[in-house]
């Protein structure tokens, strides 16, 4: 299970690192509705899920607030549906920003991603320098947004990732990330309820630690679907009946698909409705029937049935309608019409001209978010604003049924029980109802192990998790398996979270890197004879072999087993040796060694005699400096009995021992002081000792 | 120690049987493919059958009969029991594939290995999963993770990931890494140091394969030029596999060309499989997903293919020359079958066989060279019973009825005796006047027995044969009869249910007249007659299998450079040259067991788990080196709380260690680097590099395939004492991280 290996840590605890801290930021939908956009980090990587708009602002004010963070680093950006309050500021972020990471969405979201934004930018009325993005941005955006299938795991810069069935559209997705073990689920929208075409979102198998959830519906409790859908149909047909005009606003696709199915079905039982039309004002839906012909495998079981015979998306009672100008309001109709918040456009249209008459009904199938006209009609005012700016009554009926398939009371809570995240955060909801919610959830969760948080927008949530570091030790390094106390030294690979330690000449074996040995060979002229570069190599280091050359019998010199010089010709000798630092500095002071001595032969005779003689001199000279040093840094020390230094420093007293470096005194701070400074010393002024490096 | 596993193959090693092998991974048995071939030998099915009801879990690889064909046999006869993981196409092309199969064999033999309920009954369970969807087994499996990963051969066709404690076992047969039309090629070289590679020879001997495009020219070059003359053209396909890529290649040309000869695809099950394929883009080539996200054009919307279920309708498709693709690729049953006899004596006609056949069948045998100009062909047909046979067939079957019937009656006789008197009293709908109905039993019992219709049969409490009769007792009090206010509740789910009874037939999709021919009870018999067939059309052959070639194989394998590998299906010679190849360069494990010959390929590697503790690691510096991080650690082992084994740094200090250069070097990458440094540089003969006048640079020692797998690089650098070869030395470390 996901917690096996973290455990969670409060934020008082002082030792936690920065590592360790995963932080959750709404951008967007932070205690509202609309912009979905949720910012994550933990250990280095960043995490954007969703990209929404505001669709109650209009131009930069309905971008979620992107200035919070640093799009550059950004690794994964999820999106979770095509709604455009989840994926409208997408082309923006993608060809606008630094942001350089990479994007992915299911295939049947980005299908409509593409029509449903192409039409957004059409229908929008906003001047050009409001304008966010154009057709071109959606189409450049295309290219760089990869796509995922539910239960495919994908991995990026380490960071694990695969998407569950969420229900709420056609390809809509829960994402389930996974980062060094902490395991983070965002839902997007989602619906437990299976309905006419889709399939309720799954439970995962897998508990996160963090669950990042709608909270849409807030405490509500959703009337049954077949209650709903009866409400629905009744309120039509009743309308109908008696001459009036039924206006559906509607998002053009996701639960448009679904009222359709409806109505198509209910005309189809009802003989005499037929000649009634229905328009679906939607071009765009036309365009989208292909995608929602292809993708059954998203849908459910019914509608797979339903195919094998005929395609339930291809309508039989219901007309293209594609603008107001082909419509003649002769009689009752029903007509569906985008956009869903009675914003503009065709619905705004026909609401306009519908409102005052009592027979007309509109209903509102969904969710509708705050600032709409949609929203404001719910409450049933006695006037409403036009288009052009005047007031008229609104006399008709309005009707509110939702089919916006969010999950809710009831599902949000069976769901977080099944999962029990020790963190929850609720976002997409507004306040009052989050407020509700999280009371609520508090009693379902009353042992207190688990945080409910509802941070507003660029509010951020912090959280820590410690999770522990393991790696395998694998190959020759693992033969025995080592007891408390034993060393254990290798390289260690690190690849996305996971550690290997492993011997260097093993790494080709378990990794994908591999080690190189660099052999270098370097020719010299030198005329002298052999025997004299052999006999100076010999004063200077300590181990100098002769052998000869195999190959070509002539004679060959073996410097501390690392470098061989050889005479390669009369005038020419080479030295060879495989690149390490020892070895290079070897061979350089060889190599000077042999151009001191075809220029200046006499001089170096007499350095080698006084190099013999100063043996002496030269350890005087080393406790001189050391004194020196010692004095610079202490002041007062003396050389006290057997050959110990006495240091004192405000009254307390040190022995330092000079040859082995240990220190006597009662002060512990400074013994460590004395001992570090006479090893930083020693270090310095005597030269590296050889033998240190094999 | 690692995780034991070892391989056992039930058919398909030195040879090109059907696939299927037994793979234990830690005593859980996976049985990987399940295949038959053409010819439906049983014998081929021994090994299997030897170890079915040991199987945990079957991995479907392939949509094609080799590679599930004997599933449902296995499930219905050998006691094969375990569930089946595949893809979802795999799973539904699989089935229509194998009612396909049945279909076919039922229309020319008494076929009766399976019959079409075992074929669903065999699928009807199979768990579907997505390419690379990490699947945590259940139940005994418990810590194995399965996932299938894009073959690149069929739609759906996967290369599966088996993992058990951080060590792969990756079987990838049949796997092609070329794209092509309809699907991306395989993401098999994305998995490196597996501790066990399963893969097949198939074409390890197989090297000149042609370039896509110039392949392409010829095939559509060939069929034109028959077309031209008024040839027809036969192209013997699979049912729902390679035939897909096919198809789009037509298509593309037809309407590139604007050609007008009419292109048949004829199977059993030829609408289904493309109204299927239709909604699979998820699966197949990035292009084509890509062309239905901004155009919505759905690639398998053909516009110049006809779809035909029964021969008839081709026989009464107008006549002139034509395209037509039909199962078995095989020719040994099928449409491709009978169309093959019909055209094999015009010389106009044209034979193109895009695979090479199956062992011992009559495509393989025409694929000789040269081809055989007369071939024995023994044709066989379904025709209905007529006349006597019919009247003899209905008095053998009235026959057979009349002695069941006895027999039931006497068993019920038996039964009614035994239970006599004991439970005449229980309470079941008939409430009789017991009195009367002993005297019954004593007299005429037995004696109406016979006269029962069929399908009703008496409950064994009731005395004497009676209809049902169920009486419907109302309750009453002083307001009326007591009634049940659920009875009056709206059915809200009318609507739905007006919707679903359109949907009907358990598997969506069968064609009506698929659905007929199965239905069809009507007595019939198999008539066979043997016939010489004159081979006089042309018979070509070209590659369109969708495998890798010899040389991708081998190179393919040199990057996944497995620890163990093992070898599977391909004829011996084939084997033997991939082993020695393998052998050679690329890893000294190389199995290729005999069929039930277990291979015991449990990775000696040793490994055990550590803590890493927080100061250890806050002193480690990682060096970035491609998409990993390498660092040298010098640590000591201590204990964790959990009595798990930490490391923790040293408490003294660490004894020094051999530095160690990291890092692969690609001379031709060093070249661009160092010119890019303003540094003369050029190729010098031998792979050396020649940097600036004096100073040369090159890989010595076994280089072997390249990837760096076999051991350290070796690199020697040489020139005189001068400032041009410190400068080069530098950048060369530069290449490097010293450890």
């Amino acid at each position: 299970m996901a917690s096996s290996s973290t455990s969670l840590k409060r934020r008082e605890q002082p030792t936690t690192r920065d590592g360790d801290q995963l932080i959750v930021t709404p951008l967007g939908a932070g205690s509202e509705v609309g912009r979905s956009c949720v910012y994550m980090s933990f250990r280095g990587k960043n995490i954007l899920f969703d990209c929404g708009i505001h669709p109650a602002y209009s131009g930069m004010a309905a971008l979620p607030y992107f200035d919070e963070i640093d799009p550059s680093t950004i690794d994964v950006l999820l999106i979770t549906h095509f709604h455009i309050d989840h994926a409208a500021s997408l082309p923006y972020f993608l060809e606008k920003t630094t942001f350089n990471g990479r994007v992915f969405m299911t295939h049947a979201t980005k299908a409509i991603y593409k029509l449903l934004l192409t039409d957004y930018v059409k229908v929008s009325k906003v001047s050009v320098e409001d304008m966010l993005f154009d057709e071109q941005d959606i189409n450049k955006s295309m290219d760089k947004i990869e796509v995922i299938d539910f239960h495919q795991t994908v991995e990026v810069n380490g960071i694990k990732f695969w998407c569950y069935t969420a229900g709420h559209v056609l390809g809509a997705a829960m994402f389930m990330v996974d980062i060094a073990g902490v395991r983070i689920l965002y839902t997007g929208d989602y619906s437990r309820e299976e309905d006419r075409h889709l399939r309720a979102a799954e439970l995962p198998q897998f508990s996160p630690d963090i669950c990042i959830i709608e909270s849409t519906s807030g405490v509500q409790l959703h009337q049954s679907r077949h209650i709903r859908e009866k409400r629905f149909t009744d309120v039509i047909h009743s309308t109908v009946a008696q001459g009036g005009r039924v206006l559906i606003p509607a998002f053009a696709l996701g639960r448009a698909q679904e009222l359709l199915l409806i109505l198509d079905e209910y005309w189809a039982n009802h003989p005499d409705l037929n000649n009634i039309p229905i328009y679906y004002a939607s071009p765009l839906a036309k365009k989208c029937m292909a995608v929602y012909q292809t993708y059954i495998l998203s849908m459910n079981d019914r509608i797979r049935n339903q195919f094998a015979n005929s395609n339930p998306f291809v309508f039989k009672h219901i007309l293209p309608l594609n603008s107001i100008d082909d419509f003649s309001d002769v009689g009752p109709c029903v007509v569906m019409a985008t956009p869903g918040g009675l914003q503009s456009g065709l619905s705004r249209q026909l609401f306009d001209s519908w409102c005052s008459d009592k027979k007309n009904a509109c209903i509102i199938p969904g969710y509708m978010v705050e600032g709409t006209l949609a929203k404001t009609i719910i409450n049933e005012p006695k006037e409403v604003t036009l288009m052009n700016g005047l007031t008229a009554p609104l006399n008709m009926q309005v009707h509110y049924i939702s089919f916006s398939a969010h999950a809710d009371y009831a599902q949000t809570s069976t769901f977080l029980k099944e999962l029990m995240p020790p963190n929850i955060i609720l976002v997409h909801g507004e306040a009052n109802e989050m407020m509700r919610l999280k009371q609520k959830l508090f009693t379902e969760f009353p042992d207190g192990n688990t945080r409910i948080m509802t941070p507003k927008n660029c509010e951020s949530v912090e959280m820590y998790f410690n999770s522990e570091k393991l790696a395998k030790t694998i190959g020759r390094l693992a033969e025995k398996t080592p007891d408390v106390g034993d060393s254990v030294s290798g390289i260690l690979v690190k690849k996305g979270f996971t550690y290997q330690i492993m011997a260097p000449d093993e790494l080709h074996v378990f990794s994908q890197l591999s080690t190189a040995t660099v052999t270098q060979r370097i020719t010299i002229p030198f005329a002298g004879a052999f025997g004299v570069i052999k006999h100076r190599l010999e004063k200077i280091f300590e181990s100098v072999e002769s052998s000869t050359d195999e190959e070509s019998g002539l004679p060959a010199l073996k410097v501390h087993e690392r470098v061989t010089v050889k005479q390669e010709s009369e005038k020419h000798i080479s030295l060879q040796w495989s690149s390490d630092p020892i070895s290079d500095m070897v061979s350089d002071s060889i190599v000077a060694l042999v151009l001191n001595i075809s220029r200046e032969v006499p001089k170096i005779v007499v350095e080698e005699e006084d190099a013999v003689k100063s043996e002496e001199e030269n350890g005087k000279k080393v406790e001189k400096v050391i004194y020196a040093l010692l004095v610079s840094l202490f002041g007062d020390v003396k050389l006290g009995e057997n050959g110990k230094l006495v240091i004192r420093v405000d009254g307390n007293v040190a022995q330092l021992d000079k040859e082995s470096g240990e220190v006597e005194s009662e002060h512990s701070g400074l013994k460590e002081r004395i001992r570090v400074a006479f090893e930083r010393i020693r270090s310095a002024v005597k030269p590296i000792p050889l033998s240190a490096s094999s | 120690m690692g995780t034991s596993v070892q391989v056992t193959p039930l058919c398909g090693v030195y040879n090109e049987n059907p696939l299927s092998y037994l793979v234990s991974v830690d005593g859980f048995n996976f049985l990987i493919d399940c295949g038959w071939n053409d010819l439906f030998d049983t014998s081929l099915l021994e090994p299997l059958s030897r170890v079915a009801s040991t199987i945990d879990a079957v991995l479907l690889s392939h949509p094609d009969t080799l590679h599930l064909g004997a599933l449902p046999y296995a499930m219905k006869q050998l006691g094969l029991s375990a569930p089946v993981y595949a893809t979802e196409p795999v799973h539904r092309l699989g089935l229509l594939t194998m009612y396909d199969q049945f279909l076919s064999r039922k229309q020319v033999s008494d076929f009766d290995l399976f019959t079409l309920d075992d074929i669903d009954n065999a699928f009807q369970n199979v768990i579907r999963l997505t390419y690379s969807q990490n699947y945590h087994l259940p139940g005994k499996g418990e810590g194995i993770v399965i996932a299938p990963h894009v073959a690149g051969h069929m739609l759906g066709g996967s290369i599966w990931r088996i993992t058990k404690d951080g060590e792969d076992v990756i079987y990838a047969v049949d796997y092609n890494h070329r794209k092509e039309r309809h699907l991306n090629g395989t993401v098999l070289q994305s998995f490196v140091r597996p501790a066990v590679l399963i893969t097949d020879a198939y074409h390890a001997l197989y090297t000149n394969q042609t370039a896509r495009q110039q392949r392409d020219k010829e095939f559509l070059d060939t069929i034109s030029k028959h077309l031209e003359v008024g040839g027809n053209v036969l192209l013997p396909v699979d049912t729902a596999g390679r035939v897909l890529e096919l198809l789009l290649i037509l298509e593309q040309h037809w309407s590139q060309r604007g050609f007008s000869f009419p292109i048949y695809f004829l199977t059993y099950v030829s609408s289904s499989t493309i109204d299927y394929v239709k909604s699979f883009l998820e699966w197949m080539s990035d292009s084509i997903s890509k062309s239905f996200e901004t155009s919505r054009d759905n690639a398998f919307l053909l516009r110049h293919v006809t779809l035909l279920i029964n021969k008839t309708d081709l026989d009464n498709a107008p006549p002139g020359p034509k395209v037509v693709l039909a199962s078995m690729g095989s020719l040994e049953a099928g449409f491709a079958r009978d169309i093959f006899v019909e055209w094999a004596n015009d010389p106009r006609n044209l034979v193109l066989f895009t695979e090479t056949g199956q062992f011992g069948t009559l495509a393989r045998m025409l694929q000789s060279s040269p081809p055989p100009k007369f071939v024995k062909v023994t044709m066989s047909k379904r025709v209905p019973l007529a006349g006597e046979e019919l009247i003899a067939y209905e008095e053998e079957q009235n026959r057979l009825k009349r002695e069941e019937a006895l027999r039931a009656s006497l068993v019920k006789e038996e039964e009614i005796k035994a239970s006599h008197g004991s439970d005449d009293n229980s309470s079941e709908p008939m409430v009789i006047d017991t009195k009367t109905t002993h005297d019954v039993v004593g007299s005429h019992g037995p004696a109406y027995k016979d006269i029962l219709i069929d399908g009703f049969v008496p409950p064994s409490s009731s005395v004497a044969p009676m209809f049902p009769f169920f009486d419907n007792a109302c309750e009453w009090d002083e307001f009326g009869e007591v009634i049940n206010p659920d009875d009056y509740v709206i059915k809200d789910e009318d609507m739905d249910r007006g919707a679903m009874h359109t949907g009907g037939d358990v598997d969506g999709r069968l064609d009506e007249a698929t659905a007929s021919l199965m239905l069809d009870t009507r007595p019939s018999k198999v008539i066979s007659n043997e016939l010489i067939v004159t081979v006089s059309c042309s018979l070509v052959k070209m590659d369109y299998e969708g495998r890798s070639d010899g040389r991708s194989i081998k190179s393919m394998i040199a990057h996944v450079s497995p620890l163990k590998l093992v070898l599977v299906h391909a004829i011996a010679e084939a084997t033997e040259h991939l082993k020695q190849h393998c052998l050679n360069n690329i890893c000294p494990h190389v199995y290729a067991p005999q069929i039930e010959e277990t291979v015991d390929v449990t990775s000696d590697l040793c490994a055990y788990k550590v803590q890493l503790s927080e100061k250890l690691m806050s002193n480690v510096i990682f060096k970035k080196l491609g998409d990993s991080e390498v660092a040298w650690v010098d640590s000591e082992v201590g204990k964790t709380e959990s009595d798990m084994r930490s490391l923790q740094p040293m408490a003294g200090a660490a004894s020094p260690h051999k530095p160690v250069l990291v890092g692969d070097l690609k001379i031709a990458d060093f070249k661009q680097f160092l010119s890019s440094k303003g540094v003369q540089v050029e190729f010098a003969g031998g792979g050396a590099l020649r940097c600036g006048e004096y100073v040369t640079l090159r890989k010595v020692g076994p280089t072997g395939q390249k990837g760096g797998a076999s051991g350290p690089q070796q690199i020697l650098i040489e020139g005189p004492l001068c400032e041009d070869y410190y400068k080069i030395r530098d950048y060369l470390y530069s290449q490097f991280y010293l450890l």
